[in-house]
């Protein structure tokens, strides 16, 4: 075999889904369960917390996968977004970010992604790249952005736990999301 | 004059829900006035979504997909019945349902078996059987994960007055977005069906399915939401098929 078999699109596994095909989900979920946990485990630091909310995520595609909108970005996209949300919702108790995610009036929800991540070398190859920016930032700006994205801490809490005025704050996250477009494009 | 647009800085920090305070206030304000701030925070959120990607990729076990499967399969629409088991009366809940479903496995196995045996020509029954068996097995388990977990709670659903005489019981398990529902009523009135609702401690009742009248021979999984903290059940009666929302009378009800 020369050349590596053609991935059947995330668009057609939804298509697939919503018709009650099975095997659609288990396509997606082998497909994207790895960068999901990895994540997951990363933010709540609980394996079995972490694979409840990797089984919750997907069974709100199987239930709603019709609230995903190619036109904003890529299902890999949407799934970290949805599962960072879900994440940090159990890890501080905050439901209002599960009810945000669904809410399609609501700016918390909104994102748009042009990055193609679909494929598992481009997703490699991006995850290296990530994480290649945030190794190159100094370590306050990094650690800034982490808190905020990791643990779901505010301007102000990471503030208090950094020891650091809120202004410095606001820069160091400016400076470090700006590298990060830089690379990313 | 043109209004200023959003501080990079703070759009940033939305970006990643680390903005606060009236400065969180004031940002929001501006978008909802201001499309090129709501296209320029989009973008920053699809970029912001990637620093997930840092974290490097990890397998979870096998275990979750296959429930993640099962919960799945077992799963339908509000206007669909669920899988009924059957189980022995009077005994404590799992026990009553592992008893029942084991008696009907049983039955299901040994009747498939004789078929085969006797008549080839008649395979399309056992590959109904066997379905049935399948569907069985799996809400048997989704049953067991509700009733032997030790978070689920039990409710027990009255009548109420002026309504049909009826009682029913709910174990619901909010972690798992599962319930287990037996309960008996007089039937349903012509063209009407039995809907049960779980009313959230705030916001408005979330559809569990329509339920049979006499499902006290039986159990049924019902699905909903995982996280949702009940406030209480309710049973109403809806037209035929479901309604999104309670329109009619409550016929059974249970505080949680």
């Amino acid at each position: 075999m020369t050349a590596q078999a053609q991935q059947v699109p995330d668009s057609a596994l939804i298509e697939k889904m919503m018709a009650g095909d099975e095997a659609a989900l288990s396509t997606l979920y082998d497909r994207y369960s790895p960068m999901l946990f990895g994540m997951l485990t990363r933010i709540l630091n609980d394996r079995q917390a972490a694979e409840e909310v990797l089984q919750d995520i997907f069974l709100q595609v199987w239930r709603n996968g019709a609230q995903f909108d190619a036109s904003r970005g890529s299902m890999p996209a949407w799934l970290m977004v949805m599962g960072r949300n879900r994440a940090i919702s159990r890890l501080r108790g905050r439901r209002d970010r599960e009810v945000l995610e669904e809410n399609e009036g609501d700016f918390a929800g909104t994102f748009v992604s042009t990055q193609n991540i679909e494929e598992e070398a481009s997703r490699a190859q991006m995850a290296r790249n990530v994480s290649a920016a945030l190794a190159q930032l100094p370590k306050e700006q990094r650690q800034a952005v982490e808190l905020a994205y990791f643990e779901g801490m505010t301007q102000s809490e990471i503030a208090v736990r950094t020891g650091t005025p809120l202004g410095t704050v606001k820069t160091r996250v400016r400076t470090a999301m700006q590298s990060l477009r830089q690379i990313l494009g | 004059m043109t209004t200023p647009h959003a501080n990079p800085e703070d759009m940033d920090l939305y970006a990643l829900d680390a903005l606060d305070g009236e400065e969180k206030q004031r940002l929001e304000e501006h978008l909802r006035a201001c499309p090129a701030c709501q296209r320029d925070l989009a973008a920053a959120r699809g970029r912001a979504a990637l620093l997930g990607l840092s974290a490097p990729p990890a397998a979870p076990p096998a275990s979750v997909k296959s429930t993640l499967l099962q919960r799945a399969r077992a799963e339908r629409p509000a206007s669909a019945p669920q899988a009924v088991v059957t189980k022995p009366q009077k005994i404590r809940w799992g026990l009553r349902f592992s008893f029942g479903f084991g008696l009907a496995a049983a039955a299901l196995a040994f009747t498939t078996f004789e078929l085969a045996k006797a008549d080839l020509d008649r395979g399309k029954q056992i590959n109904q059987l066997q379905a049935r068996l399948s569907k069985d097995e799996l809400a048997m388990q989704a049953m067991g994960q509700v009733t032997s977990a030790p978070d689920s709670a039990g409710i027990t659903l009255l009548q109420q007055p002026g309504g049909p005489p009826g009682q029913a019981h709910v174990m619901y398990n909010a972690r798992m977005g599962m319930a287990v529902y037996s309960g008996q009523l007089a039937p349903a009135p012509a063209g009407k069906s039995y809907q049960l609702w779980l009313v959230p401690a705030s916001g408005a009742p979330v559809s569990a399915g329509l339920v049979d009248a006499n499902q006290q021979s039986g159990a049924v999984v019902v699905h909903v939401a995982p996280g949702l903290v009940a406030k209480a059940f309710a049973v109403t009666v809806e037209p035929q098929g479901g309604m999104p929302q309670p329109t009619g009378p409550k016929v059974l009800v249970g505080a949680a």
